[in-house]
């Protein structure tokens, strides 16, 4: 089979400065939506009224897909900084166990026994 | 062991839908129609009557660019009038009278407003034309819902829209995941991504997936990227460039064929995806590919839309802006749509009824089977590839030739 030609279109076709359609508007508006969740560390200092053509539309909207990813991968980053020390995490727990108990008559009798049955589910770390 | 009857069937491992903007089936494929009469197209279109009486033939007049300005109106009232015709009785029948009535409250201008019935000859569409004709042309696809663009997306990401007709932000109302997400938390994992066309482009899907889940988009160049290497996802979703804009890679103008963007852009947008995907050999015996429109855009088609099992929400008449609440008991109006593969036969028709729920209903049932919850809509919508194992119904398999063609189109993109 011939290879079928496509044409291309002309280079009229493009012009940035075409008034955004009612789509490009609500893609803004639901943009905005989402941006105002952003830390304002996050946020354009665009104001979205003030964008009328296909190319303030795309300036806003790259610059918000951006921040909205930038935000998800710095708190990726501060997650994985925070499950990345686990010894840390351990002297914290090993110091709780070596506290005195307190010595109400309630505690004492309730923790003997209840010492005694941690005694045996802690060693299964 | 024997071979398979099905092997393209068999074999089938990626699914991707390309959702390009806002034209009908009338008007883009509507020509095809004319060479065969087994295509319910132009050959059967009715004429409209436009506000002076005068009754307006469909011509094959479409231009590019520049004529369906303004943007014709698509939202719910208005698709109202052009199915209804204008009529507003409770017992009311469907139409399709009102598309030129429709078009002419926009700028009052009676010859402009017939150019709402214009449609594209075959030869000013080649690469959709041709990818109808030589593989399988839906044409019962209609739009989920009579109303405008991020409603009807909605229902290919979700399978509902949660009660919206109109372009306000959908919220997850339900516990009805995304398709993306289902398929990602399934066991075992499946793979799956939105590709957007660039970051100024960015998506139509904000409010939940985009601001929640950027991890599921990827641009086109990595769809490129992802074809050539071998590395594309179980399912994917490619979204087109929605804004004519400058980028490193020099002017981008807008492929979705919106109005008023050129269609060719689109038509180029659609062969480099069809191309790309056949430059890869194992992804080409391997992958269906689903091209289809959001919805009609304003634009005339003459198939009435059926009915449909009612979704669980009700859109009042405030919210639809007519007289009646809405059900989402009936679909939108026709728009294109077409699937491809190489074990497709040359020049298969589907007439069964889809919309665009039976995106989500066929990847959920192809990759993880029974799956719940899903809407109403979802669970009984027709579905485009049947699912593995003995839920599969042979019949409707159009993944069917028991060898793989060797005489698929190419196009110099």
């Amino acid at each position: 089979m011939a290879i079928i030609h496509v044409p291309r279109p002309p280079m009229s076709a493009f012009n940035p400065n075409r008034e955004a359609s009612a789509l490009l508007r609500t893609q803004v508006e639901h943009m905005h939506i989402a941006e105002r969740r952003l830390p304002e560390r996050y946020r354009t200092k665009i104001y979205v009224n003030a964008i009328q053509t296909e190319g303030e539309v795309a300036a806003y909207i790259g610059q918000v897909t951006t921040a909205i990813a930038q935000a998800h991968q710095d708190a990726a980053r501060k997650r994985a900084k925070l499950t990345a020390r686990p010894g840390s995490m351990l002297k914290i727990a090993a110091k709780s166990d070596s506290r005195p108990r307190s010595k109400s008559k309630s505690s004492a009798v309730g923790n003997n026994s209840a010492a005694a049955r941690s005694k045996g589910k802690s060693k299964s770390k | 062991m024997p071979d398979s009857a099905t092997p393209g069937f068999d074999g089938l491992e990626h699914i991707v839908v390309l959702m390009m903007e806002n034209r009908s089936f009338d008007h883009m494929l509507g020509s095809l129609g004319l060479d065969n009469p087994n295509i319910n197209g132009i050959n059967n279109a009715t004429d409209s009557p436009d506000t002076t009486g005068a009754v307006v033939q469909p011509q094959p007049l479409a231009e590019f660019q520049g004529q369906l300005n303004p943007d014709p109106d698509h939202h719910f009232p208005a698709v109202d009038l052009q199915i209804f015709g204008g009529n507003t009785d409770p017992n009311r029948t469907a139409n399709m009278q009102g598309f030129i009535k429709s078009y002419f409250n926009q700028q009052r201008d009676v010859a402009h407003s017939q150019k709402i019935v214009y449609y594209f000859s075959k030869d000013n569409l080649p690469v959709l034309t041709t990818l109808a004709s030589e593989f399988a042309l839906f044409q019962c696809w209609f739009a989920s819902i009579p109303g405008p663009t991020i409603c009807n997306r909605a229902f290919a990401h979700y399978g509902t829209s949660f009660g919206r007709v109109d372009m306000n932000p959908v919220y997850i109302s339900e516990p009805f995941r995304s398709i993306y997400s289902r398929l990602i938390n399934a066991s075992p994992k499946h793979t799956s991504k939105l590709y957007y066309y660039d970051v100024p482009s960015s998506t139509m899907e904000i409010v939940n997936i985009l601001q929640n889940q950027p991890e599921l988009f990827g641009t086109f160049e990595q769809f490129l990227n992802d074809c050539a290497n071998g590395q594309l996802p179980d399912y994917s979703f490619i979204e087109p460039n929605f804004g004519d804009h400058e980028s490193d890679g020099g002017a981008q103008a807008a492929n979705d064929q919106h109005p008023d963007h050129n269609v060719q852009a689109g038509e180029f947008f659609i062969a480099q995806i069809y191309m790309a995907i056949k430059r890869n050999p194992s992804l080409w015996t391997s992958t269906a590919l689903l091209i289809v429109y959001d919805e009609h855009g304003g634009i005339y088609d003459h198939v009435v839309p059926p009915s449909c099992i009612a979704d669980q929400f009700t859109a009042t008449a405030n919210d639809t802006g007519t007289n009646f609440d809405f059900h989402f008991d009936r679909l939108g109006v026709r728009v294109p749509a077409v699937l491809v593969s190489p074990w497709i036969p040359q020049g298969a028709i589907v007439n069964r009824t889809f919309d665009h729920a039976s995106i989500p209903a066929t990847v959920t049932k192809f990759f993880l089977g029974d799956f719940s919850p899903r809407s109403p809509r979802e669970t009984t919508a027709n579905v485009f590839i049947e699912p593995k194992g003995p839920q599969a119904n042979l019949n409707n398999n159009l993944l069917s030739l028991a060898a793989i063609r060797t005489n698929c189109p190419e196009f110099d993109v």
